[in-house]
């Protein structure tokens, strides 16, 4: 009784820790209260009464539109990235039977060798063409020759004119 | 070079709006008002909500918050004083008979008798005792040292013991009369 009359005197004078306020609270609201204390009941009952008031009003709707249209895009391109990658998963695990084929004259055609056998027909008369098309640059390359001989003489006839001016010949 | 954070909405979920009760009891405190309080509190979980980016930088979230309350109240105040605020030298008037049996218990007396109280000391003495808040927090709150924090709060609750007692020295009186 004693050290709860000090008690309420420090706590009155402001002078109580939190610890002390709330065994004083525990002692007004939870255990027997001495008549001489009963008084004070009112006012510790009336503080936890008021701690656990609350706002009426939907204060927690303020900010969640901002946050859906955030979370909306998030979910849109997790569930995009995880479908394309089983996508990916499922057709990397089940190669396709039937990628080994050429197309020829508009026939499906599955046999290798035969695809071989074709191909090296068809280079070698490509090669064929391209030889029969250098053949004009054989005449090309006796062209060049009979110039070449043009060339000389011209180089002959300087040489002339030279020789002329330096012996002064008229 | 600094880097700055911005608070998530989750993040600020937890950290503002969970405490919203306690800002709206703090709100109710300083305007006594429900309606002004819940606006009160709106106002300011949208101003934060635009300041986020800031908040990661600010120490102690939750004394922040009760700081700009109190300002904001406080400017609520300021506007409407007319319709809101009750002088801040008013003192609480002792309830005629008529009162008496409108204000039916002592809690609502008593509760009144705190409402009645200046706005300094009625503040700080529900953060201390409704919100058990620290001295230092409230001091910082209000922006008063630690010193004068405990002289307002000791002036608050002898106010109400002092009532309190009148009022139970009346009561005794009627019956004996």
């Amino acid at each position: 009784m004693e050290l709860m009359n000090e008690l309420l005197e420090k706590y009155f004078r402001g002078e109580t820790s939190l610890e002390e306020e709330r065994a004083l609270k525990k002692y007004f609201l939870k255990g027997t209260v001495a008549a001489e204390h009963e008084i004070y009941r009112t006012m510790f009952e009336v503080f936890k009464h008021e701690s656990n008031e609350t706002a009426n009003a939907p204060l927690k709707k303020v900010i969640p539109e901002q946050r859906k249209i955030k979370r909306v895009w998030f979910q849109t391109f997790a569930y995009s990235a995880v479908a394309a990658s089983l996508f990916l998963l499922v057709w990397i695990q089940f190669p396709h039977a039937t990628d080994d084929f050429a197309v020829i004259d508009g026939k499906k055609i599955e046999s290798p060798e035969y695809v071989q056998r074709y191909t090296e027909i068809k280079l070698s008369k490509v090669n064929n063409i391209l030889a029969r098309s250098m053949e004009p640059m054989k005449s090309f390359n006796h062209v060049r020759q009979n110039m070449e001989t043009l060339q000389n003489v011209r180089d002959i006839r300087n040489k002339m004119n030279s020789l002329q001016s330096k012996l002064q010949i008229k | 070079m600094r880097h700055y954070k911005c608070m998530e909405s989750t993040q600020f979920n937890t950290q503002i709006l969970n405490h919203s009760d306690k800002l709206f009891r703090f709100a109710k405190s300083i305007l006594r008002n429900v309606d002004a309080a819940q606006d009160a509190v709106q106002e300011l979980i949208l101003k934060l909500w635009e300041k986020k980016d800031q908040l990661d930088e600010v120490e102690n979230l939750q004394a922040f918050t009760m700081r700009s309350m109190r300002n904001l109240c406080l400017d609520t105040i300021r506007q409407r004083r007319d319709e809101v605020e009750i002088p801040i030298e008013f003192e609480y008037i002792e309830p005629n008979p008529y009162h008496q049996v409108e204000r039916k218990d002592l809690a609502t007396r008593i509760r009144i008798m705190i409402d009645n109280l200046p706005e300094l000391q009625r503040t700080i003495i529900r953060m201390r005792d409704v919100e058990e808040m620290e001295i230092a927090e409230i001091g910082y709150v209000m922006s008063l040292t630690e010193n004068a924090v405990s002289v307002n709060l000791s002036r608050a609750r002898q106010k109400i013991r002092e009532q309190i007692l009148n009022e139970q020295k009346r009561v005794e009186e009627t019956i004996w009369n």
